[in-house]
């Protein structure tokens, strides 16, 4: 994809549409997106259990949508939790996996019902003590991940020799640990991180089988599957399967699960906002939009992802321009020095890819209001949505 | 078909077939809920854990009510902690020597809740003359209280959760102060074979308190996972030793009828497996 594509302004009638009926700025989250990026997923990984990363874009629509779907949850917070319960997702579909939890956190989770956690310590091991009888953990083992924009094995995960002096902890201690989990890093460029953490817990798993008879049945191999924004990333299928294949020397009684986040929501979000201002500075033209990186946008700081833009104008010729956000932060552009046809107040500017980690991670700095998430192509709700039932 | 998944445990638990929800609220960071189902009627869960049905209910009210009453043998004043479904009220109600009866619901609505959609449970108990409902936390209330009682139950719900203060150190101090000589308190102790830290636990806390602590046990399907504890203090120690003849003595007197408890159950179910004898004794 491009960063900037200018397209004629026709091709605008759907998102002037929406921002006619709905105010600027504005997120549509496209359900259809969610259903077609979760069964390509499912696809490319049979067999593997998917739990969407709710973090990623924590709406009720994006969970009722894939609750449909069977997919399960992944949480981290007692806020997260209190969203899966509202859309009335089954608990026993549930993995906490924050490394690391208050006391309250833990029996948030266990009075939802959420019974499996995630320890990479001996201090996390401990708190579980007192819920021994009640809960079933994973080891997440770090596996660093270079050449990954987000290594997520830098914070938390315990290296791979501590894994098995932690399960050992774990049996003195009367607690059951049931498998590993890691997480290979986020928008990987390719699954050879995911490929190498496989082999490894095999290695671990059956060493830990020989050396103690105990027996880890759950391997839980993370999300990390890319999506494309500016530049373009191997496709999912090419993706998973050199990770196929890894999964296909496990033992055949280990169950896999996985924690897609942003490759379920990424593209099932368009953000539309406005130019709301404009003004000629040197020769550079600064136009500001009523959304930037602290709004939807932000995105491009936290999560280090520059989303591909679509403008709309008939005009031919081009010029220097500056795309800034609304608050009073100099921080606050979303593109720096692009060559672009002119713009009117009024304008739209439409960012595509934003389903994950930006509406997530928005403020209100200024009192901006954050876009408003506007729900298409839902399908009816089920009964699911108002009973907390199990899987049938 | 729609089916309710109890949350307990991560690799263990039982299953319902719902054939109609009657009550369900997702509010105040709980969750409730009321069904039909077809092997045990109605049925009441709070955030994924069974908390009473129909058709079991009465072997653990009976069996929470009757073996403190009859093994006191004079018993006029009973404070119910919990017990919001009413069962226990009118279990107690059963006995006519008994003078005064206060129930202490930390919630209103539970009492409302459970007269309109589990009316079976009170059977009408609430509105019986002796009976004074307090609307309190049950520690509050113990540390506050200035009356005096010859039985203590505590009808609780799990330790994770509102109920988690009546576990504590403190509240059975403070039951211990609410009894009069002589008296019991009995507290619902969890399923030991599931969760034998509770029953350990429990033990320690009572220690200081009480001269008799111990368990006596019954099962209650529901309660999965083998024979619920119940916890059992008092400072005489002759009440836990009554023999089964005495206690049909009373219970001939009494003149009430049960489903679950007799005389034979009664002096039986103090009688514990040695699993947890073995870790009672590791932790004494």
């Amino acid at each position: 994809m491009n960063h900037l594509t200018v397209e004629s302004t026709d091709k605008a009638e759907f998102y002037q549409q929406m921002a006619q009926q709905h105010g600027t700025p504005l997120l549509i989250l496209d359900c259809d997106q969610l259903v077609k990026q979760f069964n390509v997923l499912t696809e490319a990984l049979p067999g593997v259990e998917l739990y969407y990363a709710i973090k990623a874009l924590p709406h009720p629509a994006a969970i009722q949508t894939l609750d449909v779907l069977g997919a399960g949850f992944d949480i981290a917070s007692s806020g997260e939790i209190e969203l899966i319960r509202e859309q009335g997702a089954s608990a026993r579909h549930t993995i906490h996996t924050h490394p690391i939890k208050r006391d309250s956190d833990i029996r948030d989770a266990l009075r939802f019902g959420c019974t499996t956690f995630v320890v990479d310590n001996i201090w996390e091991l401990e708190k579980f003590v007192e819920y021994r009888h009640r809960v079933g953990l994973l080891v997440r083992v770090s596996f660093p991940n270079p050449n990954t924009k987000i290594d997520l094995s830098r914070k938390f995960g315990c290296r791979e020799d501590e894994v098995s002096m932690l399960i050992q902890k774990a049996q003195s201690l009367g607690l059951h640990v049931k498998g590993l989990s890691f997480h290979a890093g986020s928008q990987c460029p390719d699954s050879r991180n995911h490929v190498h953490a496989v082999e490894q817990c095999a290695k671990i798993i059956d060493d830990v089988y020989q050396n103690s008879g105990k027996l880890l049945s759950v391997l839980d191999i993370g999300g990390g599957f890319p999506v494309e924004y500016i530049e373009s990333v191997m496709d999912i299928e090419s993706f998973c399967a050199p990770i196929r294949l890894a999964l296909k020397n496990l033992p055949d009684h280990l169950q896999i699960i996985a924690e897609p986040g942003r490759y379920l929501c990424a593209p099932a979000m368009t953000s539309v906002s406005s130019v709301m201002g404009k003004a000629k500075r040197g020769d550079t033209c600064w136009y500001y939009l009523d959304d930037g990186v602290y709004g939807s946008y932000s995105g491009q700081l936290f999560d280090h992802v520059t989303y591909p833009l679509t403008l709309y104008s008939d005009i031919k010729e081009n010029e220097m321009a500056v795309l800034a956000g609304p608050t009073c932060d100099s921080i606050d552009v979303i593109a720096e020095q692009v060559s672009i046809s002119p713009l009117s107040i009024g304008d739209l500017v439409v960012g595509h890819q934003m389903g994950a980690y930006t509406s997530a991670t928005s403020t209100n700095f200024n009192l901006f209001d954050k876009a408003k998430i506007v729900v298409i192509n839902q399908a009816v709700k089920t009964v699911k949505n108002v009973l907390q039932f199990g899987k049938n | 078909m729609k089916t309710y998944s109890e949350t307990l445990y991560d690799s263990y638990g039982q299953e319902f077939a719902v054939d109609k929800v009657y009550f369900e609220n997702k509010t105040d960071h709980q969750h409730l809920i009321i069904f039909e189902n077809a092997k045990f009627g109605r049925v009441m869960a709070l955030d994924g854990i069974i908390q009473t049905t129909e058709a079991d209910e009465f072997i653990y009210h009976e069996m929470l009510t009757h073996v403190p009453l009859m093994a006191h043998g004079k018993v006029k004043r009973v404070l119910i902690i919990g017990g919001g479904d009413g069962g226990m009220l009118r279990e107690v109600c059963k006995h006519d020597s008994v003078e005064h009866i206060t129930q202490v619901e930390i919630d209103a609505q539970v009492v409302e809740m459970c007269k309109e959609y589990l009316p079976n449970h009170s059977a009408g108990a609430y509105d019986d003359p002796r009976v004074n409902i307090v609307i309190d936390d049950g520690i509050n209330f113990v540390r506050e209280c200035k009356d005096r009682f010859d039985v203590i139950i505590s009808d609780s719900t799990d330790p994770i959760g509102p109920g988690d203060v009546l576990f504590t150190s403190v509240f059975y101090e403070n039951c211990k102060r609410c009894l009069n000589e002589g008296g019991i308190l009995v507290t619902q102790n969890g399923v030991a074979y599931m969760q034998l830290d509770e029953v350990t636990t429990t033990a320690k806390r009572l220690q200081p308190y009480f001269a008799d602590r111990s368990f006596y046990c019954a099962a209650v399907p529901t309660y999965i996972g083998g024979v619920m504890t119940f916890a059992w203090a008092s400072d005489d120690l002759a009440l836990r030793g009554l023999s089964t003849e005495t206690i049909a003595e009373r219970f001939a007197v009494a003149n009430i009828k049960c489903r679950y408890y007799n005389p034979a159950i009664h002096t039986a179910s103090f009688a514990l497996p040695q699993y947890i004898l073995d870790a009672l004794a590791e932790n004494a």
